[in-house]
């Protein structure tokens, strides 16, 4: 570089080059990644065209494509592939999902007739239906041009019959056991303390309930018979006839005949019921209403715990406590908790909450319980408080740091003004630093709630279960059950994709549900940079 | 940070209207406390869990407390002793086989028994307190067994009284009849019973057994066979000391030389399987002591003077090249304070009671730690049982004393050794660093050792790292100082989506999508990543040749938009020429059809004798590379864009291009924050949970190899302790575990905070 004017490149240019290789790569894995889940997320809802696939051993499969993957043990120069059908009918095929070489399907056609349903058990089924007999006791043969609606409104009235016997034995069988186990409890208590009055109410209350359950049980059954008489008969893929009673089916389709329309309303359909239905079948199916719902209890109830003591610790590091080496290390330890792993907490938390706190908690207040219910703890064990416990400690470091950037940041005009007006430390506090400092705040617990929603690990010590039988919160007193297990998104997607006993048929699940986990915790955080980088702008313009 | 503390003084405005009101002033004070309070309260819980962890696994470190309970004056010609399940109740029996039963609460003789064997007389007593079984040996060379039980009664006030009951059972011809034993053993084997005698015959020791089948009759009561007497290890020499294990599996014979003789049971008799001399090396070889161990399978000898050896089975390779379950020394214990006087092994674990030098010393055979050292009683023991529980021991010593002590030790196998030590576990060929926690049997032996673990977390750290700091350092350089500034607000909040990815959903991505993914297609994708880095200095090398009006089109900070397609274009075509690399280089001659094939995965396995599973380190390492990337490069690319502008320009004003300059000014100055960043991620790799427990096969094994899988230490605790029974060795060693995640994440964490504030220093001076 004799001359500075020359045409001749900069030195190191083909570095610059090189570390734009880095930024590639990062942004190539991070949209890679969220574009995988999002496919494989959002197509597990739509409805593909259903092929009806002749293979050349003479078996015909109807089923809906999953996977094509190559062949275990194929060479690596000449790879053949297999594929891999959902055909359903699971009481029948033993097995939901069937794997076909590639190179001996002969060939595909999509017949118009061809049905999905999904139903109560069993999976689904893809059959070509026969014939209907409805509820009256008419049949109708598949090639009715009334068929269709007759079976979409046989579905329906199908689906008002389960939704009823639903509300008799989940809802209100469930509240008599309730009662029934709390009576039997305090019957135990009562006969070891020999009060006889009580004994004698106890023992009244209990045949009551009992009858109670068994007038119950009777009227579920009259429901269940009522509801029995609709049925589809339609062959399979091997000739066989297959009689699905109505009340089996919670949805049917005929993927080679809808319309975009259709797959669209079929689509928000299933969307609908994955958010806000409960699971079925070993949670393979169904909804994760549950699930979503424990997390946000869970995070809500983390975020109302770790705001107030963290905000609090910041104001006192930063405004009370006397500045030095003390402080530093105070500052850097509180600091360097962010990280420490998660499973640490949750160590923490399973040895400290659950288990001392847990523990004394039951020594001091629930000795009867425990003493009457053959020793089942009831705090001392893990459960949603717990849980929001160990995650706050956990997201506390962040509040922290994010609140004492925030009390830092507000000009030091701002302060000195108020305190030049006369107001008291605790009034600046009040009135300025705090008002000024909430978005800061604001951005440090979302930031909070968005790492204690896509926490696991420590989740895993204290509290989370696969299928919690019932929510942490409901219409019996106290309301909210800080005691009770729950489901968790997170633990959803660990528990369908690695304890599943079927995990083909927990795939499409899994990817639904990862594709909602991303979803919120990307949400929050992307709400989180929104607010900072407003609060940013905000503070640029007044420096004083 | 200044801290105004500056309140307005009433005093100074005597006005009301300056006043402040009580009602401000009350509030002040209160939310002041209140904050201090709250402040200092969360700032010492968050000390406070660090201590709790520390307090949970302090147990694990401390040894045995035992304390002497009192001693009992028993007849002085008592030569064994019993006991009920709680050690209320014990009894010795006497020389002149009389059983004499004694409360232990204040030693009144409560209860006798006494034999009625006419003419012949008892020359041998061996009591077996937790079996409650008595034999006495007898002159004429048969044995007689006794059964102790003890009945419940309640007298006429409802008052708990407990009666011993004795029942003998008739005599058994066992050895050379009329000539007295010396010794007797009993011990119950999978099918039969055996009792064996030792009587001296010419001087010469003679040892003889039968075995006793009990059979259910019709009548549901039972009816033994007793076989006929059999001679046993008929070859020793001389016999000093007999092992019987508890199983009757085998019998091992110490000689007066110290020759130790080992025989197995055949179905019919005992057939000699080897013979060894522990203390050989030593100026006296003769074995003073020797104890079996629970388990049976080890045997603790102590030599004359106090060395300690433990022998055990084990699969050993023969000349035959078989490998067979024979005797071998796997430990060589502390030498104790004299020649032994006894060894007694505990009940239910590996512990042991070492008799020497006028000493009691509790260890574990395993470990060989001490647990417990105290003063052995004045006479000399004649007998020592644990209790079945492990929480008390009984001694019966010769000037009629039975003393009695009470063990607390909730951690027997625990200490450093168990922990980080290279431990020679029983049954196995060798000494190892082994975790395995739990087992099918009784009599497993749990194994803690953290080394695997650590192996584990450091490996899996590795691949984390390998990966994720190429990408993240240059990543942060190329933002931080040629992106266009707009382009940089785009970019720092994908990274920051990026580190917010839930962990399960990254550790299900590898394990389920990525693992059988990448399987058959490995040397693709090496070729794709391979092929990335040349392909981008080409890429640059390429560009700064072109004539300048060409090199114009690219705008500075843009580089990365022209590189990108011609990255993509080159990765996919190595993806393609993936399987002809594969077909050119690894190739493997297919076992069934005898054709060679390409696989890279069965090349690996043949060439390298390693193992390949598909959820594998490097797996783990790629996906680990998402929790990691975005944090160095956060802090990263913030160390490198707060280096003053005064000193890029500079640089840039004396002629320096601008690689130079952020290669010799930018990043010199900024290294510390890179190193702190590049420690943070660490930090983050080592703790990292859910990905290894989805993404790995979870097994405890110590390779380096690429392709195989590990345990880290957080995912262990992730699988065991949902598990593990609260208080005991396993809580308290996962616990250990989350300590030292705990430690080593904190002191990183603060290394890398020191460094950072040293930079935010230099950038002070600057």
């Amino acid at each position: 570089m004799a001359n500075p004017s020359d045409s001749s490149t900069p030195r190191g240019e083909a570095f610059v080059w090189f570390t734009g290789l880095g930024l590639i790569v990062g942004l190539g894995m991070v949209i890679g990644l969220l574009s995988l889940v999002i496919l494989n997320g959002v197509t597990v809802f739509w409805a593909p065209q259903v092929p009806v696939a002749q293979v050349d051993d003479g078996r015909t499969i109807i089923g809906q494509l999953a996977q094509r993957r190559i062949r275990a043990g194929s060479p690596a120069d000449h790879p053949r592939y297999e594929l891999q059908y959902q055909v359903g009918l699971r009481e029948l095929n033993g097995n939901s999902y069937l794997w076909v070489d590639e190179a001996k399907i002969k060939g595909e056609t999509f017949p118009a007739d061809v049905l999905g349903l999904e139903r109560v058990e069993n999976g689904p089924a893809f059959v070509r239906p026969q014939s209907l007999r409805q509820s009256d006791g008419k049949v109708i043969p598949a090639t009715d041009a009334g068929f269709e609606a007759a079976f979409q409104a046989e579905v329906a009235a199908a689906a008002a019959v389960r939704e009823k016997l639903i509300e008799i034995t989940r809802h209100r069988i469930g509240d008599v056991n309730g009662e029934m186990d709390k009576a039997r409890i305090a019957l135990r208590r009562a006969e070891d303390l020999k009060l006889t009055e009580e004994i004698a109410a106890l023992r009244k209350q209990i045949a009551g309930l009992e009858e109670r359950f068994a007038a119950l049980q009777a009227e579920a059954k009259k429901v269940t018979e009522g509801g029995a008489v609709a049925s589809l008969v339609s062959k399979d893929a091997a000739n066989r006839e297959v009689v699905v009673p109505l009340t089996q089916v919670i949805r049917g389709w005929f993927p080679n005949r809808l319309d975009t329309w259709g797959r669209v309303k079929l689509f928000g359909s299933r969307l609908a019921e994955f958010v806000f239905d409960e699971p079925r079948e070993a949670n393979t199916e169904g909804g994760l209403m549950p699930a979503i719902f424990g997390t946000l209890v869970m995070t809500v109830f983390m975020s109302l715990l770790v705001t107030p003591f963290g905000v609090i610790t910041a104001i006192y590091l930063r405004e009370y406590a006397q500045q030095g080496a003390v402080l530093r290390i105070v500052r850097i330890s509180v600091n360097n908790l962010a990280g420490v792993p998660s499973i640490v907490f949750g160590v923490f938390g399973l040895g400290f909450f659950v288990y001392v706190l847990g523990g004394s908690i039951d020594q001091l207040f629930f000795a009867d319980q425990l003493k009457y219910n053959n020793n089942t703890p009831v705090f001392g064990t893990g459960g949603l408080l717990w849980c929001s416990l160990t995650l706050a400690l956990m997201t506390l470091p962040v509040v922290i740091v994010a609140t004492e950037e925030a009390l830092a940041a507000v000009p030091r005009g701002m302060r000195e003004a108020s305190l030049a007006t006369g107001a008291s430390k605790w009034q600046t506090i009040r009135d300025i630093l705090l008002p000024a400092s909430a978005p800061g705040i604001l951005t440090g617990v979302i930031l909070a709630m968005a790492r204690g929603a896509g926490e696991v690990a420590p989740l895993m010590l204290v509290g989370v279960v696969k299928l919690a039988p019932t929510l942490p919160f409901d219409g019996s007193a106290p309301f909210l059950h800080m005691d009770r297990k729950f489901m968790h998104l997170g633990f959803h997607v660990y528990d369908l994709g690695f304890q599943s006993p079927d995990s083909d048929a927990a795939r499409p699940m899994v990817f639904a549900t990862t594709l909602l986990l991303i979803f919120l915790v990307v949400c929050l955080n992307l709400g989180a940079i929104w607010i900072r980088n407003r609060l940013r702008a905000r503070f640029k313009g007044a420096s004083f | 940070m200044e801290t105004s503390d500056k309140k307005p003084s009433p005093a100074a405005a005597p006005e009301s209207r300056f006043t402040v009101s009580p009602m401000t002033l009350a509030a002040d004070r209160w939310m002041g406390r209140l904050i201090r309070f709250g402040g200092v309260g969360v700032v010492l819980a968050v000390f406070g869990m660090l201590a709790f962890l520390i307090f949970q696994v302090f147990p694990l470190f401390t040894g045995a407390k035992v304390t002497a309970v009192g001693s009992l004056t028993v007849p002085a010609n008592a030569v064994a002793f019993g006991e009920d399940e709680y050690g209320d109740f014990p009894y010795v029996v006497l020389a002149d086989g009389k059983v004499v039963f004694q409360q232990a609460s204040d030693g009144k003789k409560a209860h006798e028994w006494s034999p009625a064997l006419g003419a012949l007389k008892v020359t041998a007593v061996r009591s077996y307190p937790r079996a409650g079984l008595i034999f006495l040996g007898l002159s004429d060379g048969s044995v007689q067994e006794l059964r102790v039980a003890y009945r419940s009664t309640f007298d006429a006030a409802g008052k708990r009284a407990i009666e011993p009951v004795v029942t003998a059972l008739p005599p058994v011809a066992i050895g050379k009849s009329g000539v007295p034993c010396q010794e007797v053993w009993n011990a119950k084997g999978p099918q039969s019973r055996l009792m064996l005698v030792r009587q001296e015959v010419a001087g010469k020791p003679l040892l003889t057994a039968v075995r006793l089948t009990e059979r259910k009759g019709l009548g549901g009561k039972a009816r033994v066979t007793v076989s006929a007497p059999f001679v046993v290890a008929a070859d020793a020499a001389s016999v000093e000391q007999v092992l019987l294990p508890s199983t009757a599996e085998s019998l091992i014979v110490v000689g007066k030389s110290g020759e130790v003789r080992t025989y197995a049971d055949d179905g019919e008799t005992f057939s000699f399987l080897q013979a060894f001399v522990p203390f050989k090396d030593a100026k006296d070889p003769a074995v003073a002591s020797a104890g079996m161990i629970f388990g049976n399978v080890s045997v603790v000898f102590v030599g004359r003077t106090g060395e300690q050896q433990v022998w055990s089975m084990y699969p050993q390779l023969q000349p035959d090249g078989k490998s067979l379950r024979r005797w071998g020394k796997i430990h060589d214990g502390e030498t104790l304070a004299g020649a032994g006087e006894g060894v007694y092994a505990a009940e239910g674990n590996k512990c042991y009671l070492a008799v020497a030098g006028g000493k009691l010393q509790l260890r574990n055979m395993t470990t060989g730690s001490l647990r417990w050292e105290g003063d052995a009683p004045a006479g000399s023991i004649r007998q020592l049982a644990f209790a079945g529980n492990y929480d008390r021991f009984t001694a019966l010593s010769a000037d009629g004393k039975l003393h009695r002590w009470s063990i607390v030790d909730h951690h027997p196998e625990s200490s450093w050794g168990a922990f980080f030590g290279k431990i020679w576990y029983e049954g196995a060929t060798g000494p190892a660093y082994t975790w395995q926690s739990s087992a099918g049997s009784d009599e497993f032996e749990a194994k803690y050792s953290l080394v695997p673990l650590f192996y584990g977390t450091v490996k899996g750290t590795f691949y984390a790292l390998l990966f994720a700091l190429p990408i993240a350092l240059t990543a942060a350089i190329y933002v931080s100082q040629f992106l266009r500034p707009e382009y940089r607000q785009v970019v720092k909040p994908v990274m920051e989506v990026m580190a917010s990815l839930p962990s399960v959903v990254l550790g299900f991505l590898a394990g389920l999508w990525l693992a059988p993914l990448v399987d058959p297609r490995l040397i693709s994708l090496f070729c794709a990543i391979g092929i990335l880095a040349p392909a981008a200095l080409f890429a640059g090398f390429l560009w700064s040749v072109l004539p300048q009006p060409v090199r114009r089109q690219v705008k500075p900070g843009m580089e990365f938009l022209w590189l990108l397609p011609f990255l993509a274009l080159c990765a996919y075509l190595a993806w393609q020429a993936g399987p002809a690399v594969e077909a050119a280089f690894f190739t493997v001659k297919d076992t069934a059809s005898g054709l060679p094939v390409a696989d890279f995965r069965e090349w690996w396995r043949q060439t390298t004798g390693a193992t390949y599973d598909s959820r594998n380190s490097l797996v783990v390492g790629f996906v680990m590379g998402f929790a990691v990337i975005p944090i160095v490069f956060t802090i990263a690319e913030d160390a490198l864009s707060n280096v003053p502008n005064s000193l890029v320009s500079g640089s840039l004003a004396l002629g320096a291009s601008r690689w130079q300059t952020v290669w010799s000014v930018v990043v010199p100055t900024a290294i510390s924050g890179i190193v702190s960043g590049v420690m943070i991620g660490f930090g983050r790799a080592i703790g990292e949970t859910m990905i290894v427990v989805m993404a790995t096969g979870n097994t405890a094994v110590m390779e380096s190899n690429p392709f195989s899988g590990m345990r880290t230490l957080s995912a262990n605790i992730a699988v065991e302790l949902p598990e593990a029974a609260a208080g005991h060795t396993h809580y308290r060693a996962l616990f250990l575990g989350a300590c030292c995640l705990f430690l080593l994440t904190f002191v990183i964490n603060t290394l890398a905070e020191v460094l950072r504030q040293r930079l935010r220093e230099r950038y002070k001076v600057v």
